[in-house]
């Protein structure tokens, strides 16, 4: 993997070509990684919950965390792969960690997997638990005076929890530099967004905590990275936090084994049109970036990569017995 | 033995008292010496910084300033969970329970984050969050606002539970919490807010800690081992003494931290005693008490000359009237009673 991470990438507005094509290309590293960890499923070569993969919505991960700076932190849901991959992270130990390998990240001991030096905690076991402990990274920052911005990640089912809320009233009342980045994938495993909310959207909740709140197009990334980019500025100056709410869909099942009985399938069928990684690629040809062939150039180079790293997981050894007693105290 | 009146305010000092140290105090001193000593301690809370109602935290809004002295709003999902978040991001954030009873509201936060989240990441995080939890029963607070809950989180891993007794105990064990890795729940019993203490010489000390699992005989005796925590302790030394003139030697043992559990002190005194009495304000059914007798039995099932008893509260709410309090929680009568009882056994 070229060693371009999000976090040394600076630019504001006019957004550089090779800055759009390294967007497109962690799109699809994503999308292939995730297909590589959902097949170890498939082949029944790794067992435990079954993968939760986030096919379609790799545009919300990108463009957040490529408008991050060096120092931010992310706060991963139980749909983390994105994330991880987009703030820079090794894909061999990603997915090394995600087969309970000792090459992992986190040795094999989680699906949560962390990597502090990229700024990613990885959460998610416990459906917005992440939110809080995001907006305590942001009081540590304005505690020590640095100007970083902590992104906790959650989707609109999230939304529903009193951690939510709980977090979101405090940073604003404390004016910390939280990113409240809702992904909002329509779907709550089986319940669709209008069956648990009674608005139209997530955003307009962030009026009630007295703080700026925004609904882009998810599958836009160029709209994602603008969005928090603002965010991120104005977390930055002291102006405490925003919540952003990225409208995309789960083209994947919850799980990986998510039979999807929940929704038409022409529904699905639809939304594949809106494919945020076919979005950026026809903008990309259109705009003259991405030349003829270019796309398939850069998808061969990830499937190598992901290939590379399925194969680096599956070598890979489970750690030993005795790691189980090791970690639980510092 | 202790006031029931918890709320009252500005009550008179008994000359012969002065000279003490007080409970409350004590648990200040240790926080406003660490915190001039280390600036990443912050701590956070309802009414912390303006009006604390038990008055632990009294004066350092004035010392630390609003950016340390953190008042929040009543929010304790948040308070645990931003604690935790500040602690990975190099912070050590005291977080005060209003009373222990509201840390139900945070749970998650408590087993699954702050206590896990090390072990999850590989040991790349450390989580260093001291949750303060004022608790226990005797002066009508009622169900939810006079609880032990320690038994709770003694049962999940990642945690360390600390249980002072004394003044001395509670500056010590404090300004260890403070200066370790870990998150530690610090129960402190309400009914001792008030009480003064004799204080060891070395208290003044600046590096005046004492060790997790580490347990203290507070009474050193023959017959009868009996481990108690918080106010039971003294419940117990007051037992003791009544059982004195009668002959009969008790050894208290306050084992001071639950996690880790100092079990070779406990078991010293029981294979020198061979009998056990262990007196909690902890819920009977899976409490420390069944905990300890448990370990005793696994490792000194032969040197008992009784069965073990426990002491608790047998699985009542906690009742507002005093009666009916009374009746729930241990005390000093029950105590001699059990021992009496043990006694008679063997």
């Amino acid at each position: 993997m070229p060693k371009v991470f999000a976090r040394q990438i600076f630019f504001d507005t006019q957004m550089n070509q090779k800055t759009k094509i390294e967007m497109l290309r962690r799109m699809l590293l994503i999308r292939h990684l995730e297909y590589k960890w959902a097949e170890a499923y498939e082949n029944r070569e790794i067992d435990g919950i079954p993968p939760s993969i986030g096919t379609g919505q790799e545009a919300v991960s990108v463009g957040t965390c490529m408008a991050l700076k060096p120092g931010d932190f992310v706060f991963t849901t139980h749909r983390g792969v994105g994330p991880q991959l987009a703030m820079g992270m090794d894909p061999n130990r990603i997915l090394a960690d995600l087969c309970f390998k000792a090459t992992g990240y986190n040795k094999g001991k989680s699906y949560h997997v962390t990597s502090m030096e990229h700024g990613v905690l990885g959460m998610g076991g416990i459906v917005g638990a992440q939110i809080p402990v995001g907006t305590g990274m942001a009081l540590a920052f304005k505690s020590k005076k640095l100007k970083n911005v902590a992104v906790p990640f959650f989707g609109e089912g999230a939304c529903n929890e009193g951690a939510f809320h709980e977090a979101a009233n405090l940073a604003a009342v404390w004016k910390l530099p939280v990113i409240f980045l809702c992904e909002n994938n329509i779907y709550a495993i089986s319940l669709k967004f209008e069956e648990f909310i009674p608005i139209k959207s997530i955003a307009v909740r962030a009026k009630a905590y007295g703080m700026p709140g925004v609904t882009v197009d998810g599958n836009e990334v160029i709209a994602v990275y603008r969005a928090v980019a603002k965010a991120a500025a104005r977390a930055r100056r002291g102006l405490g936090p925003s919540l952003v709410e990225a409208r995309t869909y789960r083209l994947a099942g919850h799980l990986c084994d998510d039979p999807g009985y929940y929704r038409p399938r022409e529904e699905v069928a639809e939304q594949w049109s809106r494919d945020p990684i076919l979005l950026f690629k026809n903008q990309l040809e259109a705009e003259g970036i991405l030349d003829k062939g270019g796309f398939e150039k850069l998808e061969k180079e990830v499937r190598e990569i992901a290939d590379k790293a399925a194969d680096f997981a599956r070598k890979s050894p489970h750690p030993p017995a005795e790691e189980a007693f090791t970690d639980i105290f510092a | 033995m202790f006031s029931r009146r918890l709320f009252e305010h500005g009550a008179k000092v008994p000359p012969e008292q002065k000279r003490l140290t007080g409970y409350r105090g004590a648990i200040n001193e240790a926080l406003a010496e660490e915190m001039a000593r280390d600036s990443s301690i912050i701590v956070m809370g309802q009414d912390v910084g303006k009006a604390p109602p038990f008055g632990v935290t009294v004066g350092l809004l004035d010392k630390f300033g609003p950016e340390r002295i953190l008042d929040t709003p009543i929010s304790e999902i948040v308070m645990v969970g931003a604690a935790v978040g500040a602690a990975i991001g190099g912070m050590r954030p005291v977080v005060e329970m209003q009373f222990g009873d509201f840390l139900s509201c945070a749970i998650d936060q408590v087993v699954h984050q702050a206590a896990m989240l090390r072990y999850l990441t590989g040991g790349q995080v450390k989580v260093p969050v001291i949750i303060r939890l004022p608790c226990g029963g005797g002066q009508g607070t009622g169900s939810h606002h006079a609880q032990s809950m320690y038994s709770w989180f003694v049962h999940s891993p990642g945690l360390r539970v600390v249980l002072p007794s004394t003044a001395a105990d509670a500056k010590g064990l404090m300004k260890t919490a403070l200066r370790q890795n870990n998150p530690v729940l610090f129960f402190e019993e309400k009914i001792l807010y008030r009480t003064r203490w004799e204080v060891p010489d070395d208290y003044a000390s600046p590096d005046f800690t004492i060790p997790f699992g580490k347990a203290e005989v507070k009474r050193p005796g023959q017959d009868v081992t009996a481990v108690a925590t918080l106010a039971m302790v003294h419940y117990a030394i007051e037992a003791a003494r009544r059982l004195e003139t009668e002959g009969v030697s008790v050894e208290v043992i306050d084992p001071r931290t639950l996690a880790p559990l100092d079990m070779e002190t406990i078991l010293a005194s029981v294979r020198k005693t061979g009998r056990l009495v262990v007196v909690d304000e902890a819920y009977l059914s899976c409490g420390i008490q069944g905990e300890i007798i448990a370990a005793v039995s696994e490792k000194a099932f032969h040197d008992l000359k009784a069965p073990p008893v426990r002491l608790g509260n047998p699985g009542v709410p906690v009742p507002f009237a005093p009666t009916m309090e009374e009746a729930v929680i241990p005390n000093i009568d029950k105590i001699e009673q059990a021992i009496r009882e043990i006694m008679a056994a063997s």
